[in-house]
C-alpha cells in the first residue's frame, strides 16, 4: 500500500478477532418474518375495509384459543392493530410467552401482566419503556428464562415461574422492534426509560407514582 | 431463486466479518454494531437483485447499517435486546481490540472513520471509496491521511506496528 501501512494493518490486525456469528439462516428467516409480517398488515387493513365483520367476529367469540392473547384495541377508523402477545402452557410446567413486535402489533401491558400472574409469573409490563434497578445489579435471568427467535421474528421465551427467586419479578419492555426483559427484585427502586444510562422516570417501590 | 439464495449465503459468510468491522470501527460499539449489519444484511437480500449489481456490495452493507438513523442508533444503543438476556452494555468491543486503539478512533471525525474502515476492511480503493460515500476522490485521500496521522500520533508507543504482532500473538 503506502506510507499508511503500518497503522492501518495496526487497525486491521486489532479488529482480527470480532466474528459476526448469525448464521446466513438468521438472516432469511428475519428476511421472512418481516415479508409475513408486511403481507400480514396488508392483510389486516383489508380486514379494515370489509368493516364490522371482523370486529363482530373478534368480540363474539369464534373458537375458543388455546392461548390467552392480549387484548385488541376496540374498532376504529384507525389502523388494525393485531394482537402482540401469546401465553400457552407447556412445554411441561413451563409457561411460553410469545412477543410479537412491529408497528402493526400493540401490546396491552395490562392484560399481558395479569395473564403471566395467572401462570404464577409477577411481572411490570412496560411499552415503550423499560424498568432496572435504581441502582445495583439485577438478578440472573439464567434459569427462570429461555428465549429464542421464531422463524417469523417473534420471540418466543419458555419461562417457569416456580424456577423465579421469591421476591423477584419479570420487568418486560416492549418497543415496537424489540424486547428487553429483566428480573428485578420487589421493592427495589426502578428507573425506567428508553435507556439504560438515562432513565427518564422514576418509579418508587411504594406506588405507581412517576416523576421526571 | 435457488442461484440467488446461494449467491447470497457466499456473500453474506465471506464478507460478514469485515462488515461487522467496518461498522464496529464506525460505530465504537460492538453489539450495536452487529445488531446494525444484521438489519442491513436482511436489507440487503430483500433487495439482492440490486445489491448484487452494486460496485461494492460489502460497503452497501456498511453504508446501509451506518445509515439507519441516529434515533435507531441512539435507542439500539441504549436498550439491550431480549436475546441477550438484558447483558450489560459493554463498555468495551472485547474480542482482542486494543482500548487504546478504540479510544484513538473514536477521537475521529465520524468521516474520517468511515473512509478509514472502508479502506481498511473492505480494502476499498480510492475511487470506489469516494463513490461509495459521494465524496471527491481528493478528500478521501485528505481523510485517510489526516486519520492515520492522528492514530500514529494518539496511539502508545507499544502498540505501533513493530510490536504489534506481539501484542496480537
Amino acid at each position: 500500500m503506502n506510507e499508511h501501512d503500518d497503522v492501518m494493518y495496526q487497525v486491521r490486525e486489532s479488529f482480527s478477532g470480532l466474528r459476526m456469528d448469525m448464521p446466513v439462516e438468521k438472516v432469511f428467516a428475519n428476511s421472512r418474518g418481516r415479508r409475513r409480517r408486511r403481507l400480514s398488515g396488508l392483510t389486516a387493513a383489508a380486514c379494515a375495509t370489509v368493516g364490522a365483520t371482523a370486529a363482530i367476529t373478534l368480540t363474539s367469540g369464534g373458537p375458543v384459543a388455546p392461548a390467552i392473547s392480549g387484548n385488541l384495541p376496540p374498532p376504529s377508523s384507525g389502523p388494525v392493530k393485531l394482537t402482540a402477545f401469546s401465553v400457552t402452557n407447556g412445554p411441561g410446567d413451563s409457561t411460553t410467552l410469545i412477543l410479537r413486535k412491529g408497528q402493526q402489533y400493540q401490546l396491552d401491558p395490562s392484560a399481558l401482566r395479569q395473564a403471566l400472574k395467572r401462570h404464577g409469573i409477577p411481572a411490570l409490563v412496560t411499552v415503550g419503556t423499560f424498568c432496572r434497578p435504581a441502582r445495583g445489579a439485577s438478578v440472573s435471568l439464567g434459569p427462570v428464562i429461555h428465549p429464542k427467535t421464531l422463524a417469523d421474528g417473534s420471540d418466543a421465551v419458555v419461562m417457569n415461574g416456580s424456577t423465579m427467586p421469591s421476591g423477584t419479578r419479570l420487568s418486560i419492555g416492549y418497543f415496537p422492534n424489540y424486547v428487553r426483559m429483566l428480573l428485578i427484585k420487589d421493592g427495589t427502586r426502578l428507573s425506567c426509560g428508553s435507556t439504560a444510562h438515562q432513565p427518564a422516570v422514576h418509579i418508587t417501590p411504594s406506588g405507581p407514582k412517576i416523576r421526571r | 431463486m435457488g442461484h440467488e439464495h446461494d449467491e447470497f449465503a457466499d456473500f453474506y459468510r465471506a464478507s460478514r466479518d469485515s462488515c461487522l468491522r467496518a461498522v464496529t470501527a464506525v460505530a465504537g460499539d460492538r453489539e450495536l454494531a452487529e445488531e446494525q449489519v444484521a438489519e442491513a444484511f436482511t436489507r440487503a437480500w430483500m433487495s439482492w437483485g440490486k445489491v448484487r449489481r452494486h460496485a461494492a456490495p460489502q460497503a452497501w452493507v456498511v453504508r446501509t447499517a451506518l445509515n439507519l438513523g441516529v434515533s435507531w442508533w441512539r435507542r439500539r444503543h441504549r436498550e439491550v435486546p431480549l436475546a441477550d438476556h438484558d447483558a450489560a452494555a459493554a463498555t468495551g468491543l472485547g474480542d482482542g481490540v486494543d482500548p487504546a486503539l478504540i479510544a484513538a478512533l473514536r477521537r475521529l471525525p465520524a468521516r474520517q472513520r468511515e473512509v478509514l474502515a472502508l479502506r481498511i476492511f473492505l480494502d476499498l480503493d480510492t475511487e470506489t471509496t469516494a463513490k461509495v460515500i459521494g465524496i471527491a476522490p481528493g478528500t478521501v485521500t485528505a481523510h485517510l491521511s489526516r486519520a492515520v496521522s492522528a492514530l500514529r500520533r494518539d496511539l502508545p508507543r507499544a502498540n505501533t506496528v513493530s510490536n504489534a504482532t506481539e501484542v496480537i500473538r
